[in-house]
């Protein structure tokens, strides 16, 4: 049986790894397979998202192969500095990190939002006072909010702030009325929005910005990437693939 | 008359208790030695050392010219002699067949098929022919005593240890045993026996050794140990056994 | 919105795919952890006292941490403790988190499995042995022949509850992100925002989990020749 089954795994495992083109320079992106619409799976299981796809691009016009690499976000920091993936590159947020990473300028603007349930009473951030808020575990809206964060203002008036492991479960925990709001990205709240279940505080939280990371002393490759992406936003590229994911608008604010 | 087996100044304690104090026998060919004694008098250490189950602690074992020196000359006596526990022993995981045959095929490295007939031909005169395909737990404790005999007598020893045989069994199937031992001594099998039923060692044993306190204490042909002791500590134990067979 | 509704059929698919790996790892788990067990086992009722203490602290330590964080020691051990390249470990195709994970629950389950090894070990009756030892049987072949067939039957209750808990274990892999079935439910579940994939998750281990224990089961049955 397991004669059998080595092959199927083989060819699963070429999705992620770089299979026969040993030769070729490989582009490693290490990405949060929970998070969309940056990274996520498709119907089909295939990996895609907003971030890969431009990572994507990104390689191609380096002569790359890109290889996509989903990990375990708590382990992020190990597998970047083990030499396993070559940057961070999921919605990954700069504020509150600028010293950990070589980062490239920001490329996208994201907001930290409310989103509440369709038929809740909460409609401004002081209607948020004596309620369960969740957010994900080591994000910067959850060091924000913290008593002790730069939010602690609206943090404070809580009468929780609930810790979970990724966006979807805060989401679900919402949907099951286990919270009464979620402090999340601006990009994951819109994904979430079509299924007509929750709606989003007007006024967002903080105003956060997405960066790629990569290894402190990684100046070489970031600049690369950095000056490949500057290309794509110029042409119109860039463009195009944040319309497909950010329903037809462009997120970008990079080289403009 | 050679000597089949024969132990000399056998000394034996565990810890501070000396159990052995001195122990001198030997056997002759197809003799039948039975060894009776009072519980703690060292009857059953006595049958382990013999055995090569306990190490003793002086003394010389020999099994014909065989001496027991080291682990080498203790593995060739091994295959000397038998042992016949109180308890069987068994291995329930084998059928009556297997737990007779496994030894002589995996251990002698005998002919399979040559194995298997003999331990035929031991189960028929065990009067168990038709329990060859049996597991253990299937067998009343007398057959599964006549088994492990068959399972001793399959690795043709040169002599047959027995300890308490019947002391795990009903009274009334002691006489199974007994007739398949006394079958054994017609045919000159050289036997030790260690029980404390002293009918039963008056009944299959030509010579009756008396133990106590890590000494044998008195010595001789069964019928007049039996019948005429001449040691006070026999006289009582005897003495003892009746009283106990009254009530 | 970038994701038309994923289908029935899509999510049963992709978790098959992630089922197989689940698989995989239960059974090289299984194939490395049973006999590694057994000779940790042997450690652990050796006479010579170092080595007996080594494998005391082997399973007091594999048994009093958890196994996530086992995981992740071995997996990023090779990069921390000697500056090895994790990449440059991968055996062909496979990937060294895969290579990492199986010797995570190898390891740990071998601890279990030993602590098995040893009660059935030590409720073996004496008697066993000696009949074995007048018999000439050498060490090895009392174990081989005599003691272990029946240390089998005795054990098994305990090496089912194991094996069935290492069939949820199996999901524990997700923590090296390997894309074994739970991993990917809860991929799926995120980009979806539905409860399906965890539902039909939960279907797939009841179902494995049902066969492994109705194969126990039958073995137990097998064995019931003798008591």
């Amino acid at each position: 049986m397991l004669k059998k089954l080595l092959p199927l795994f083989a060819a699963a495992l070429c999705l992620l790894t770089a299979c026969g083109g040993e030769k070729e320079k490989t582009f490693t992106v290490g990405f949060d397979a929970n998070f969309p619409p940056y990274g996520f799976k498709d119907n089909n299981g295939e990996y895609t998202g907003f971030d890969l796809e431009l990572a994507e691009e990104v390689a191609r016009r380096n002569g790359w192969k890109l290889v996509k690499k989903p990990i375990n976000w708590d382990a992020k920091d190990m597998e970047l500095s083990s030499g396993n993936i070559d940057c961070i590159w999921n919605g990954f947020t700069i504020n509150g990190r600028e010293d950990k990473y070589e980062w490239t300028k920001p490329y996208v603007d994201n907001s930290q939002v409310v989103v509440v349930l369709k038929d809740s009473s909460i409609n401004k951030h002081s209607d948020l006072a004596g309620k369960v808020v969740t957010v994900q575990t080591d994000t910067p809206i959850q060091k924000a909010l913290k008593p002790d964060g730069d939010l602690k203002a609206i943090g404070n008036t809580f009468k929780e702030l609930r810790t979970v492991a990724n966006y979807n479960q805060a989401v679900m925990e919402l949907e099951a009325g286990s919270c009464d709001a979620v402090a999340i990205d601006i990009g994951v709240a819109n994904s979430k929005m079509n299924s007509g279940k929750f709606r989003m505080l007007e006024e967002p939280l903080m105003k956060e910005q997405y960066g790629i990371g990569f290894l402190k002393g990684n100046t070489e490759l970031r600049d690369l990437v950095e000056k490949t992406l500057i290309e794509m936003v110029k042409d119109g590229t860039a463009a195009k693939i944040s319309a497909k994911y950010f329903k037809g608008e462009d997120v970008l604010i990079i080289g403009k | 008359m050679a000597n089949v087996f024969q132990v000399r100044n056998l000394k034996k304690s565990f810890g501070d208790k000396t159990v052995l104090k001195d122990i001198s026998l030997a056997v002759g060919k197809g003799e039948v030695v039975a060894v009776i004694g009072p519980s703690g008098s060292g009857k059953t250490t006595f049958l382990r050392c013999a055995t090569m189950l306990e190490d003793m602690d002086s003394g010389d074992l020999c099994f014909g010219d065989l001496c027991v020196v080291n682990s080498w000359t203790k593995a060739m006596a091994r295959i000397k002699c038998g042992l016949v526990f109180q308890n069987f022993n068994l291995f329930p995981h084998f059928s009556v067949l297997q737990n007779i045959t496994d030894a002589p095929i995996h251990v002698q490295k005998r002919d399979k098929n040559e194995v298997v007939e003999t331990a035929m031909k031991l189960l028929k005169k065990m009067g168990l022919e038709d329990r060859a395909d049996a597991y253990p737990c299937e067998l009343s404790g007398g057959q599964q005593q006549r088994v492990s005999i068959a399972r001793a007598l399959a690795m043709n020893p040169e002599i047959l240890f027995f300890d308490e045989p019947t002391s795990a069994l009903d009274p009334e199937l002691t006489n199974e045993i007994l007739k398949v031992i006394r079958s054994l001594a017609d045919e000159k099998m050289t036997m030790v026996i260690v029980t404390h039923e002293i009918d039963f060692a008056a009944a299959v044993a030509d010579r009756i050794i008396f133990m106590a306190d890590g000494y044998i204490v008195e010595e001789g042909p069964a019928r007049e140990l039996v019948a005429n002791p001449k040691n006070e500590r026999t006289r009582a134990f005897l003495a003892g056994l009746d009283k106990s067979s009254i009530f | 919105m970038f994701l038309a509704d994923i289908t029935l059929f899509q999510i049963v698919k992709q978790l098959s795919e992630g089922l197989l790996v689940s698989t995989e790892i239960f059974f090289l788990t299984l194939i490395f952890a049973l006999p590694l067990g057994l000779l940790i086992a042997f450690g652990r009722m050796s006479k010579f006292a170092p080595l007996r203490w080594l494998c005391i602290f082997y399973i007091s330590v594999l048994r009093g941490t958890p196994l996530m964080l086992q995981l992740l020691v071995w997996y990023f051990a090779p990069f921390y403790l000697f500056g090895i390249k994790l990449s440059s470990l991968a055996i062909g195709n496979i990937d060294y988190r895969f290579t990492a994970v199986i010797i995570g629950f190898a390891l740990n389950y071998a601890a279990y499995f030993a602590e098995i090894y040893r009660s059935g070990i030590e409720s073996m009756p004496k008697g066993q042995y000696e009949a074995a030892t007048v018999l000439g049987y050498t060490k090895t072949q009392t174990f081989f022949r005599i003691i272990m067939p029946q240390v089998v039957k005795r054990i098994l209750p305990p090496i089912t509850n194991e094996t069935i808990t290492l069939v949820k274990d199996t999901s524990l892999a997700f923590s090296l992100a390997v894309l074994e079935m739970f991993t990917i439910a809860k991929e799926i579940a995120s980009a979806q925002t539905t409860m399906m994939p965890f539902v039909i998750a939960g279907l797939f281990y009841y179902i494995f989990n049902f066969i492994v224990a109705a194969f126990m089961g039958w073995v137990e049955k097998k064995l019931n020749y003798y008591r």
